[in-house]
């Protein structure tokens, strides 16, 4: 009854078919399964990932009974990831969970070689130390790395990965791929085949923006040797010249061409977005090069030739006024151009894998066809080690979040998340995190934040007083309704790493719970 | 918050309604917004409106319309409104309860009016509608029918068409469909 | 010693936030040790809805101090409920969700009592909603919203000076999600704007054109809709079409199918079908988890005054990377919802046609062509003349009568508002106050005024 398609319904609707399957082919380790970490997997289990692997070395206590839901009374005393462990199992059957009973940072010491097998990790409330090395670790093994952080009111999000590629990034706002200021000669000559000056009232209204703009826009470049609207008046007069077409004020297509016109108006070619990626080094391809880089090889040597600098046509044409037939066959056009400019970029790679010395049919027809839709869409996603950004980060830009009014809370938090680990290095305990002593805690994280910020070339005074006692409050406290929010959003992102669809987050993202004005570094 | 209500417990026996609040029933915002519309109709001779529930429900009701020109003269053409407790978020279901040989109207009483579905903004009012609705009568459309036997013989042969509708008004076959009478 | 102490508590991470007192915190916030037993015994709090944002919010709730709680929801547990409700399993479709989302936290959750109710909002009479301070918004209509919202704002009054009365006001917390993408407000009536203040924010559904759908489809949505909107009808004449019933959802599908390949338009499908019919909205767990959250923590604060408000709309976005934005949204002033409207004091000798009058002269309003409507009553309508004839005779009623004796109450006022070129047709939002009333003390004057 209950077959997963049905369970899966209202995520196959986000991610279909092929994203579902990624997540149940994947494996994903935990470390450290307090209630930020309970929470991101308790979302990957709803979802259906493949494997889940918990590691935590610590017992269940009673304050755990009090901000994850995952442990109740019968578990006090017991291993807190079998526990855990085993919750997670009732959420969803078809996941293989596992646990370890091990503290993270002994395992990242004694066996790096564990973290090979995962598809990604997920590495919870660990500190500075553990997340370098733990970084190091997954790099090189090719893992992705999630780390989440719930600290009081505040916590951070930070994938690191070395490179993500996303084909389906499906951005919610993209301009079609309609062609009108550059119409190829069967585009053209369909419109050729219809007369805007009809007589007929019903085919008049009924006659698709797509074509108006295009006779239009051709009737245009005659007059004016070649060239489309480009200036203000212009592009006016040609909106008003598409107005004076109409015969009827309901015309709703012509409503819908005149909207529509900023397409003609719209530079031809490539978006500089898609060409740095052209030009990206690893498109320079060899014999280990990915899927993805030897499509990307092709898809330039396809803008350069066949696509007389366009990419491959996206092949679907959105819903407009129209007759049904002449909406159906103008979208046969635009497919069968699509399906060409596919067929060309089919032989480009299998071309690009014999060179490099590959089965020249290693990468799939369909993820060619995949490629060649969202070939306009692509992404390239990079992240800096984990070490880098903690000995160099970007110096600027942190001593301007410190000081502009939107970014102070968050980069403020960056650095006393940071210093209060410096100072549980020091002093065996975070600040405030046991009663009494808060006065000196508070003038202890305050120097070490201070001497944090000279050390990375900040100015020491730009951090504000009222964060560091507030961060002595927390005391580290792992507040349930905070590990759900950064739980919910390390699940989010692993899941967008794990399908390869729509884009991750880049940068660190710092949670700031005092007025939810959260924002991302990029450092 | 907790602390407004610590002190509030104090004086409990303050907030002991003895009064009593009347029964209450909330009016959704929707309900006034149409009492505005409704009160502020203005509707030409040839449109009556009547509330079936009594002058308490103004959100459901019927809207007649007696053409005064055109093909349909003479007809009488009943619309049932049913509003939503969030209009104008939402446009007002309307049905023709009168089975009309129209372009624009179907037999199941399915109306093409652009403002009833695709062009329906808040701003737009009760008022609006009915005069749409009235339009419908005086200038049929064959442009965008909803009953494409009616449109075509509205656009080949208007004379037909004319003769059409005044059988279907007379209460009469037009084709296989039988149509009561409404004059 | 410190650290035994730490150990031994089940709010070991909570204590320290709502014990310690710290400088960014709200004004009335009070550092203590008995704030979560405050939190019990004083506030009420209600969770609307117990569906994807529901089964969070109830567990961020229990789990950040509220011990007592209450959950409506009129559904029950579908399968496809599953891959983000955690607090159901498979054996649980087909009961109710209230009931089993309350039964699971409970079962988890020492100390926490939470009760519910498996019906309609609508369905439970407004004194029910009376007790609560704090009510939860877990909900994926904008009808729903509306309709807590005007009830929760219904409690709302203000005092002579049109300053909201705090121990009236009914805090909302409101959240949605549509696959990655969520909102989470903090709505305060009388102070931050309320939901009908800003509904604006809600984009109407795009509906086809019947014409459309009926002579030029292009779409595989457009065949699926006139499946369900025109040719249901067509062929089962009476009998209305039930989402929820399989055989109604096929019978769609095969009908759209068959439209389509008559029409050469591709990509009908049973999935397709059901989301177009039923307006699915894609949901997963991530985001729901993100946005209850948030609203939990916000809920909190509300409660305790513990942190800063949201101020006062809050906006998730992981389509593309991640991002957040908080909005001010200010408040629509003349709001019928949760404005304060005029103010107006009357002698309950007067009668519906003197009041008409009083309106006319009323310094805020100079109010002619006016009806009036008093809780769902109409009890003058100026137009159409059938409704004229029907609410004339009240004219000569007192107003006091009219209004079932209720010394103050809200009523509502069209009319055209100002004087000579500018006046406008408005809606207005009346609080009328009977003065002298023998043997009727104001009760509320105590709390206001």
């Amino acid at each position: 009854m209950a077959e997963p398609k049905t369970k899966y319904d209202r995520q196959l609707r986000i991610w279909g078919e092929q994203g579902q399957a990624a997540l149940e082919r994947s494996s994903v380790c935990l470390l450290n399964c307090g209630p930020t970490g309970s929470e991101t997997l308790k979302n990957l289990v709803l979802g259906g990932v493949g494997s889940i692997t918990v590691v935590d070395g610590s017992k269940v206590e009673v304050g755990d009974l009090g901000n994850n839901f995952m442990v109740d009374e019968s578990c006090v005393g017991q291993s807190k990831a079998k526990c855990v462990c085993s919750f997670l199992q009732e959420l969803n059957d078809a996941v293989k969970a596992k646990f370890i009973e091990e503290y993270p940072q002994a395992l990242i010491e004694s066996n790096p070689s564990f973290f090979s097998q995962f598809t990604l990790v997920v590495a919870t409330q660990l500190v500075e130390d553990s997340m370098v090395k733990l970084d190091r670790i997954c790099r090189d093994a090719n893992v992705a790395l999630v780390f989440a952080r719930s600290y009081g009111l505040t916590g951070f999000i930070r994938i690191s990965v070395k490179e993500h590629t996303v084909i389906e990034s499906k951005p919610d706002h993209f301009l079609d791929d309609l062609r009108l200021n550059n119409p190829w000669p069967e585009l053209r000559s369909f419109a050729d085949t219809i007369d805007l000056n009809t007589s007929d009232p019903v085919v008049h209204k009924h006659t698709p923006y797509v074509i108006i703009l295009v006779k239009m826009a051709e009737e245009w470049a005659k007059s004016h040797g070649g060239c489309l609207p480009s200036t203000r008046d212009e592009k006016k007069q040609f909106k008003d010249l598409i107005k004076a077409r109409m015969i009827a004020i309901d015309e709703d297509n012509y409503k819908e061409a005149m909207e529509a016109s900023f397409k003609v108006f719209a530079p031809r070619g490539i978006s500089s977005e898609l060409e740095k990626i052209i030009n990206d080094g690893s498109a320079e391809v060899g014999s280990s090069s990915s899927e993805f880089w030897v499509t990307v090889a092709a898809l330039k040597d396809f803008i350069d030739n066949e696509g007389n600098g366009e990419a491959p046509l996206e092949g679907s044409i959105p819903d407009m006024t129209s007759s049904t037939e002449l909406y159906v066959n103008l979208q046969k056009i635009y497919q069968a151009k699509a399906v060409a400019d596919f067929i060309a970029m089919e032989q480009k790679v299998r071309h690009i894998l014999k060179i490099i010395g590959r089965d020249p049919y290693s990468i799939s027809n369909a993820y060619i066809k995949s490629f060649c839709k969202s070939a306009r869409k692509l992404r390239v996603c990079r992240y800096r080690p984990i070490e880098d950004e903690f000995n160099t980060p970007v110096q600027a830009e942190l001593q301007k979040c410190l000081t502009d009014e939107d970014y102070s809370y968050a980069a403020g938090f960056y650095i006393l998340l940071r210093a209060a680990d410096r100072f549980a290095a020091n002093y065996n305990s975070f600040p405030g995190e046991f009663e009494g002593g808060m006065d000196e805690d508070i003038s202890r994280l305050k120097s070490i934040a201070v001497g944090l910020l000279s050390d990375l070339g900040c100015n020491g005074s730009s951090l504000i007083e009222d964060l560091i006692n507030e961060m002595c409050r927390y005391g580290a406290a792992e507040l349930h309704a905070v590990a759900a929010l950064i739980g919910g959003i390390a699940s989010q992102e692993v899941i967008k790493l794990i399908t390869r669809q729509f884009v991750p987050m880049s940068g660190t993202f710092i949670f700031n719970g005092i007025d939810h004005k959260s924002q991302l570094l990029l450092l | 918050m907790i602390k407004l209500f610590k002190v509030k417990e104090k004086q409990k026996e303050l907030a002991e309604n003895a009064n009593g609040k009347p029964p209450v029933k909330k009016q959704s915002a929707g309900e006034l917004r149409l009492h505005k519309d409704i009160s502020e109709l203005n509707l030409p001779k040839t449109c009556t409106i009547a509330f079936p529930n009594g002058k308490d429900d103004l959100m459901n009701f019927e809207v007649t319309i007696r053409p005064d020109e055109g093909y349909y003269l003479g007809g009488t053409f009943v619309f049932s409104f049913q509003i939503s407790p969030i209009y104008p978020h939402e446009a007002p279901k309307v049905k023709c309860k009168t089975k009309v040989y129209h372009p624009n109207i179907d037999l199941e009483g399915n109306v093409c009016l652009n403002i009833l579905r695709e062009d329906w903004k808040p701003v737009l009012n009760i008022n609006t509608i009915i005069y749409g609705l009235y339009h419908l009568f005086t200038e049929p459309n064959h442009e965008d029918p909803l009953n494409p036997d009616a449109a075509a013989v509205l656009r080949d042969n208007p004379k037909l068409f004319e003769s059409n509708v005044r059988r279907a008004m007379a209460g009469g076959y037009v084709g296989q469909m039988f149509f009561p009478r409404c004059v | 010693m410190a650290d035994s102490t730490a150990k031994s508590s089940r709010t070991r991470d909570l204590d320290k936030l709502l014990e310690r007192r710290g400088p960014l915190v709200g004004a009335n916030f009070l550092a203590s040790s008995e704030t979560i037993s405050d939190i019990k015994e004083f506030l009420n709090v209600l969770v609307v809805g117990a569906g994807g944002l529901g089964c969070e919010l109830l567990k961020d709730l229990a789990l950040s101090g509220f011990q007592k709680l209450e959950v409506i929801d009129m559904d029950r547990i579908e399968v496809t409920n599953l891959n983000r409700q955690f607090l159901f399993r498979l054996e649980d479709v087909g009961k109710p969700k209230a009931e089993v989302a309350a039964k699971r936290v409970m079962e988890r959750i020492n100390g926490v009592e939470i009760r519910h109710h498996f019906c309609r909002i609508e369905d439970k009479p407004l004194e029910f909603y009376e007790k609560f301070n704090i009510i939860v918004l877990g909900l994926d209509s904008i009808e729903a919203r509306s309709y807590i919202n005007a009830v929760a704002c219904g409690f709302l009054e203000y005092d002579s000076d049109d300053n909201p009365i705090e121990e009236t006001m009914k805090a909302m917390v409101d959240g949605g999600t549509e696959g990655f993408k969520g909102h989470a407000r903090v709505i305060l009536p009388g102070l931050t704007p309320c939901f009908e203040c800003t509904i604006w924010l809600f984009p109407p559904q795009v509906k086809f054109p019947l014409c459309t759908l009926a002579e030029t489809p292009r779409t595989a949505a457009h065949c699926i809709e006139y499946a369900h909107l025109i040719k249901w009808d067509e062929v089962h004449s009476g009998k209305s079409f039930d989402p929820d019933n399989l055989d109604h959802m096929q019978w769609v599908y095969t009908e759209a199918a068959k439209r389509a390949e008559l029409f050469g338009i591709q990509g009908v499908t049973y999935s397709l079908t059901q989301g177009v019919v039923k307006n699915i909205i894609p949901a997963i767990a991530s985001t729901n988890a993100i946005i209850s959250a948030a609203c939990s923590l916000e809920t909190l604060k509300i409660a305790t005054g513990c942190s800063k408000l949201l101020s006062n709309y809050l906006t998730y976005n992981g389509v593309e990377g991640l991002h957040t934005k908080v909005t001010e949204f200010v408040r629509d002033k003349d709001c019928l919802v949760c404005g304060p409207g005029v103010l107006i004091e009357l002698d309950a000798s007067v009668t519906l046609k003197k009041f008409i009058d009083i309106l006319k002269d009323h310094p805020k309003l100079f109010l002619t062509g006016v009806s009036i409507t008093y809780r769902g009553k109409n009890l003058y309508m100026r137009a159409p003349p059938v409704l004229e004839e029907m609410t004339r005779p009240n004219l000569d009623i007192q107003l006091f009568e009219l209004m079932d004796r209720t010394p103050k109450d809200i009523i509502h006022v069209t009319g055209a508002a100002g004087k000579g070129e500018k006046k406008q047709s408005c809606l207005r939002k009346l609080r009328v106050v009977f003065k002298g009333l023998d043997g009727v003390t104001d009760l509320d004057m105590a709390g206001g005024a």
